[in-house]
């Protein structure tokens, strides 16, 4: 099976080479034959590497140690779940991922689009196909997941314990499909570039696609957040790693492009610039990529042999020139009528939304890309963490979030000053209420704590917002159709799918500066050194010691629990049971937090350090030290569980804008019966 | 006299007036956050937040973020010479000394790393003031000229669904057209 698997991966590059020679001949010389022959690659090459991975997979669950990649990253006592999860665990295998979800999406599309507009597929095709071929040229040729070791060994090496988790198994998978996933609006764009096909049709074939992209990408980043809270033990959920931003700066620009793509739609304007958004957003995943597989800047999240940076740079290269060229040689066809007319407007909400969206997104790229200014200039080292992206970035994110409730309110082509106060009035008194009903309870000593106290006024003022717009919709529908409020609500989102949508994503968003805003400034943690029946209290939690148990779960991995009462107001509300995971091979043990999460606070509890030598067995596999002590360290972190519950909401809002719309459906069809007959293959198919 | 002159001017000149103050606040408040330090947090929290773990796995993490074997012993190293007397500034001297510029958690606010705190929102202004020459330029001449004419129309689309209308008194005619493009758009 491994030799299939490695054989089906070179199939896949020959045959996606052929695609793109057979596309391109068949396109210039009008080749009709052709064009259908390389018309069946994307689906052969899609095939070849799903084979590849079922391969590699099979090797992974069947314990087949002879593969080097099987070796270093799973052994038999695996759960299978992470096993599985194993694939994509280091640098071969998750690039092998990440080609399977670029095939995956090719031949998606492909079938969805083929016979569509056979001006911009084919060359969306050849853009995809060249992509492909460069991952499968890394799989052939630099790093390849079927490499086999002469004398197999018994047992693997082991996953790493902090990846055995599920948010693990989630989190890259959803990060690559929203990396991966914009590789579909940016061959869209650069087959409209290359084509001169720049009327808006690119935008309306890939809009769902650079939806789901970009929904993928902040479920991704919101999941490793997620990851990072229960896993890494500090109590925290972002650190700006530099992999992190590499994820969050393609996030920043697609949704500056989500909203400017708005104005292009309705008015005709701005081909430029959202042209120049949807290459930067897929240059800025190669970039992520590049961080991550270079080792070029330090970083948590650095695969092991962080070797294909010169290729990725290369890559990043050609791309970014490429679309920089492209773009300067079509810019007379880009010419659109630009026209608004105030400026106190939706218009000129969303351009400074694109502003302050790219602001982050710059700051952001500086910030990881400094410390390498600053050797090349000074020849000094230097580190940029959390301080400086929290310093920068805060701000500028919390006007960002003022314009979220600004937007909806502003009217299209022109307000006057006088609609804005009107307007204007009832979210900012929503702010202000809030402001005047939370200034008791909080306190306000520090920069954090304003800066959380602004942010929670902000996040009123924009509820009160949409919440507004909701009302008014339902409202006039109800007086108009004669429903009732419920029904009315409902119908007023389900026949304005992308505008309701798009609201109940930023409430989601809301949702999330409010956790992080509370989070932030009002955490308060103790770290003591317990003997059993020792307590610490920690605002308004009395936490006892109750037993320390060690656990044996298996061959490779034993338990050290720290057992703890939790108490409050007198009752016993929780028992607590942070631990401690020993893993064969590895120097350091695994820190396992246990927390109690409600959307007031979390309560979040880390066994810091244990002491204990008198065993009392259970069972075979466990035992109660009787002398057991722990240090245990304890966090109060308002309102974190507002950040997933924000996720969440993005989630319903974005499944809600992207449902299929029957009228838009209807509308597609009439265009593409106005567009027949005017390409040769799809006469003669 | 004098103050009546103040009224007639402010009222002439209210939107600009308005706008102007707006932005002038927006700038301050977002420049004196981004430069106004952090006060009140502990002196450790201070220490831990301002270097990085200095292990020899290069882990990466900020020491408050920090969870391995040496980010523990090098706590005890801070919260000891906490103790002897040495303030956060001295101890963090002490460890750039040691171990150069690379300890810090972020680039100091003198020299060239100045440079990384400015960039962002120089760029930022640029960005704005870029925005802003664009509309200019993209606004209908006509429309500048006549800017206080003020009808707000919002879209069709948007206003048609919401009944958000711009206009302050909607029309019975306006109300119609809502309603019939209302039906156009939900077939």
């Amino acid at each position: 099976m491994n030799e299939l698997g490695e054989f089906a991966l070179l199939m896949a590059l020959v045959t996606a080479l052929y695609g793109i020679a057979g596309y391109v001949m068949a396109i210039r010389q009008n080749r009709v034959d052709l064009y259908f022959s390389a018309d069946r690659t994307p689906l052969i090459v899609w095939g070849c590497v799903m084979v590849s991975s079922i391969a590699l997979w099979k090797a992974f669950i069947t314990d087949d140690f002879s593969l080097q990649y099987v070796w270093a990253y799973s052994n038999r006592d695996l759960d299978i779940f992470y096993k599985i999860s194993s694939f994509w665990g280091g640098q071969k295998g998750s690039l092998l991922f990440w080609t399977l979800l670029l095939t995956t999406y090719m031949m998606v599309v492909h079938v969805q689009n083929r016979k569509r507009d056979l001006r911009v597929v084919p060359i969306a095709m050849v853009v995809m196909l060249v992509i492909t071929l460069f991952f499968l040229c890394l799989l052939n040729f630099s790093t390849q997941p079927f490499e086999i070791i002469p004398v197999p060994p018994e047992d693997g090496r082991g996953l790493n314990p902090l990846l055995q988790n599920y948010w693990m198994v989630i989190h890259p998978p959803t990060l690559y499909l929203g990396y991966v996933g914009f590789t579909v609006p940016f061959a869209f764009a650069v087959a409209a570039l290359l084509t001169r096909n720049l009327d808006d049709g690119w935008i309306r074939m890939t809009r769902k696609w650079t939806l789901i992209s970009w929904f993928f990408l902040c479920m991704g980043n919101l999941f490793g957040a997620q990851w990072a809270y229960v896993e890494l033990g500090w109590g925290g959920y972002w650190a700006w790693d530099p992999v992190e931003n590499a994820a969050f700066m393609p996030l920043m620009i697609a949704t500056a492009y989500l909203h400017s793509v708005m104005i292009q739609e309705k008015k005709d304007m701005m081909k430029v610039w959202n042209m120049v958004l949807i290459l930067l957003t897929y240059v800025m995943t190669i970039f992520g990529t590049f961080i991550t597989r270079s080792g070029l800047i330090q970083s948590v999240h650095t695969f092991d042999e962080a070797t294909l940076g010169y290729y990725f740079l290369a890559f990043l290269g050609v791309v970014t020139i490429f679309c920089i060229v492209l773009i300067i040689r079509r810019l007379p066809l880009l010419k659109s009528k630009n026209e608004l007319d105030s400026f106190l407007s939706r218009e000129s909400s969303f351009l400074f939304n694109n502003l302050l969206l790219l602001g982050i997104a710059f700051s952001t790229f500086w910030g990881t890309i400094f410390p390498i200014i600053s050797e090349a200039v000074r020849g000094v080292k230097i580190t940029v963490g959390p301080p400086f992206y929290n310093q920068v970035n805060v701000p500028i994110g919390l006007v960002l979030l003022a314009l979220i409730g600004i937007g909806p309110v502003i009217a299209w082509r022109r307000a006057t000053w006088s609609n804005l106060k009107k307007n204007f009035a009832i979210p900012v008194l929503g702010g202000l209420v809030c402001g005047a009903v939370v200034f008791p309870f909080v306190p306000i000593t520090d920069k954090a704590e304003t800066l959380s106290f602004i942010a929670f006024m902000l996040c009123a003022f924009v509820l009160t917002s949409i919440f507004l717009e909701f009302w008014k919709g339902a409202s006039a529908r109800k007086s108009m159709h004669h429903e009732s409020l419920p029904v009315s609500f409902s119908n007023l989102v389900w026949k304005n799918k992308r505008r309701y949508g798009g609201y109940i994503v930023h409430i989601g968003v809301v949702f999330i500066f409010a956790g992080i805003a509370g989070s932030q400034a009002y955490s308060v943690d103790v770290e003591r050194h317990l003997k059993i029946g020792d307590t610490i209290q920690l605002k308004g939690y009395d936490l006892t010691l109750e037993k320390v148990i060690w656990i044996k779960a298996n061959e490779t991995k034993e338990r050290l629990i720290a057992q703890l009462a939790v108490v409050k107001d007198g009752t016993r509300i929780w028992t607590g049971k942070p631990e401690k995971e020993f893993y064969k091979g590895q120097n350091q043990p695994v820190s396992e937090v246990d927390l109690r999460s409600t959307l007031k606070e979390d309560l979040y509890l880390i066994l810091a350090d244990y002491r204990g030598e008198q065993f009392e067995p259970m069972s075979p596999t466990m035992a109660t030290i009787k002398d057991g002590e722990a240090t245990i360290k304890a966090h109060v972190m308002p309102m974190v569980a507002w950040i997933w519950l924000g996720g969440w909401t993005i989630a319903f809002g974005t499944v809600i804008a992207a449902w299929p719309d029957r009228a838009e459906a209807r509308r597609r069809l009439e265009r593409m019966k106005r567009m027949e007959g005017i390409f040769a293959p799809a006469q003669q198919e | 006299m004098t103050s009546l002159a103040a009224k007639n001017f402010l009222n002439a000149n209210r939107p600009v007036y308005f706008k102007q103050i707006a932005q002038i606040l927006l700038m301050s408040i977002v420049l004196a956050l981004a430069v106004v330090p952090a006060m009140a947090a502990s002196q450790m929290d201070n220490l831990e937040n301002e270097l990085m773990c200095n292990c020899k796995d290069e882990c990466g993490k900020v020491l408050i973020n920090c969870t391995c074997d040496h980010s523990k012993k090098m706590r005890k190293e801070l919260k000891a010479q906490l103790d002897s007397g040495l303030t956060v500034k001295q101890i963090v001297q002490a460890y750039v000394n040691e171990y150069g510029e690379t300890i810090l958690s972020a680039p100091t606010k003198s020299g060239f790393n100045l440079s990384a705190w400015v960039t962002p929102f120089i760029a930022l202004v640029i960005g704005g003031v870029g925005v802003r020459t664009v509309m200019r330029k993209w606004i209908k001449p006509a429309d500048k000229q006549s800017g206080k004419s003020a009808v707000a129309s919002s879209g069709a689309d948007e206003a048609s669904t919401t009944g958000s209308t711009d206009n302050d008194e909607p029309s019975s005619e306006y109300s119609s057209r809502v309603k019939r493009e209302l039906d156009n758009l939900e077939d």
